[in-house]
């Protein structure tokens, strides 16, 4: 019986994922183009409502093509491996209080482990499909993984160090008490670092070089077809949402809200959630793609130091203060 | 010429990413603004005068044949070589189309064809959708062109006795070398006074040198 409901609770929590999925790619498309004095989708339903449905249609249907001279295996695996670390991520998220499904003691951590898996199968796809565009697709995405992953890393070890715990809803019942019931205000510079990193881990504009359209035609899944290049994509999309999850979390305060209204618990939460994601998509409507060497200079020379000067101040502070 | 590309900023400035908000109020204060795109298939736009659209021949209306002498001036013309006519010759001498063909898909849409038509039966029309999935439908024959004038004047309702394009003459020509079927009233940019640049605004005066008497006031 508690396996049954175990499974409950996964199908449940992967099916509103997965619908979260569908219309972030709907929303993204209206989004970026009315900031681009456009419409966007507007001919599968009313204002193109039904366009993330005829899309997954589509992927489910067309040719799934696998080169000749890809390494097979690897090739098959990338993209289930992508999205399963993904999928995997959203176990331990907290929408509510107690509305996890592992509440695990190393909660940030496991996601961390998660993404850098999940940047695993990029790299593998790039390698396995055993093409120019895609295999520098994959060389960028382990160069930016590896640099920008150290910076998330410590932009977050504010935020250990203010809550004392690595468990997600215990980080956010620690802020509880700090000022409207956020880490933002006495960790700025931390969630400024994380925001980047988060940008550059998610591979979204304007870090967007593993699969820079204008360069590589679609980077590391150039040769992928039907339904694995969706498996990619929902990879890249659960991705955001994990990460805009952790931003909520960690700075946000996550289903705490500044003030109380009697809402269902998750609102704040959605609310901050929808807010980051509608902020990864105005970047993306604005800036432009990032040089590789400004990508490196940016992550090695301003975002690390950053984040260590972040950690110094916040030692300073806890010693003084706390 | 000292073209500053990189403006200068202050630290204050570039510590706060001040372009980058400025780029990002400028796109948010967009979402906010009307689109400036048109709906295709339910909103059509309105082709402007002089358009060049589909390949038509021109029906003439007395004989229920098109109006082609075959004198071969748009074949001569044609850059992209993509007429082609085969005629017969009566006794008389008197030419008599057999097929005129054209390949839309070769065809650049100069416009010189009808330019040289002595008598204005070769035209492109206003109309603008006529994809298909195939080449050969858009290679059009003898039998094609008169239906496209026909669908031409259908859906534009012209007049098919009366209709005439004053865009089918050529531009800036006097009007004594322009063939006298050729010769119709045109908007004034399209004569030599008209012209922007040209031989009469090098001239001081500006007079054009004969006949614009086609000038439509």
């Amino acid at each position: 019986m508690h396996l049954f409901w175990m499974i409950l609770q996964i199908v449940i929590l992967i099916t509103i994922a997965m619908l979260h999925v569908a219309y972030a790619t709907y929303f993204e498309r209206k989004i970026i183009g009315h900031m681009q004095v456009r419409m966007g989708p507007m001919r599968v339903g009313p204002h193109g409502l039904l366009q993330p449905i005829a899309d997954g249609i589509k992927s489910f249907f067309k040719e799934d093509i696998i080169p000749e001279c890809a390494d097979r295996p690897g090739f098959l695996a990338a993209p289930v491996i992508c999205l399963s670390a993904m999928i995997a991520s959203l176990a331990v998220l907290p929408f509510a209080a107690g509305w996890v499904l592992a509440d695990l003691n190393i909660g940030l951590l496991f996601i961390f482990a998660m993404s850098s898996l999940a940047s695993y199968g990029v790299i593998l796809a790039g390698w396995a499909s055993n093409s120019k565009y895609t295999f520098l697709g994959g060389m960028r995405s382990m160069a930016q993984v590896i640099s920008y992953e150290i910076s998330m890393g410590l932009s977050l070890v504010g935020v250990m160090m203010l809550a004392g715990s690595l468990n997600l809803s215990e980080i956010v019942a620690a802020q509880g008490d700090s000022f409207f019931g956020m880490y933002l205000f006495p960790q700025a510079i931390g969630f400024f670092v994380f925001v980047v990193a988060m940008l550059a881990e998610t591979n979204r504009v304007p870090f967007d070089l593993p699969e820079a359209e204008t360069e590589l035609v679609s980077g590391y899944c150039t040769e992928y077809s039907g339904f694995r290049y969706a498996l990619f994509f929902m990879a890249e999309y659960i991705g955001m949402m994990v990460m805009a999850s952790i931003g909520v979390i960690c700075f946000l305060g996550g289903w705490h809200g500044p003030f109380s209204i009697p809402f269902p618990p998750f609102f704040w939460f959605m609310i901050k959630l929808y807010a980051i994601m509608f902020f990864f998509m105005w970047i993306r409507s604005t800036l432009p793609r990032y040089r590789y060497d400004q990508l490196m200079e940016l992550g090695w020379k301003v975002m690390i130091p950053l984040a260590l000067f972040n950690i110094l101040l916040t030692g300073l502070f806890k010693t003084v203060v706390g | 010429m000292l073209v500053n590309y990189k403006p200068q900023r202050n630290l204050l400035e570039t510590v706060f990413l001040v372009e980058i908000l400025k780029g990002m109020a400028l796109t948010l204060k967009r979402m906010f603004s009307r689109p400036i795109t048109r709906q295709y298939p339910d909103e059509k736009q309105e082709p402007f005068p002089g358009f060049r659209g589909m390949h038509a021949l021109a029906r003439d209306p007395r004989t229920g044949g098109p109006r082609c002498v075959a004198c071969m001036r748009c074949v001569t013309v044609c850059p992209s070589r993509c007429i082609r006519i085969r005629y017969r010759e009566q006794e008389g001498g008197a030419r008599l189309v057999e097929n005129y063909e054209i390949e839309a898909l070769r065809c650049i849409y100069c416009g010189y064809c009808e330019e040289v038509c002595p008598v204005g039966a070769v035209v492109l029309t206003e109309l603008y959708e006529y994809c298909s999935y195939d080449r050969e439908s858009v290679h059009f024959s003898r039998e094609d062109l008169l239906g496209n004038w026909d669908r031409f004047m259908a859906e534009k309702k012209y007049d098919p006795a009366t209709y005439i394009n004053p865009f089918w003459r050529p531009r800036g020509l006097p009007e004594e070398r322009i063939a006298a079927g050729n010769r119709r009233k045109v908007p004034r940019e399209w004569t030599i006074a008209g012209q922007p640049v040209g031989r009469c605004h090098r001239r001081p005066g500006g007079q054009a040198e004969s006949g614009d008497q086609g000038v439509e006031e």
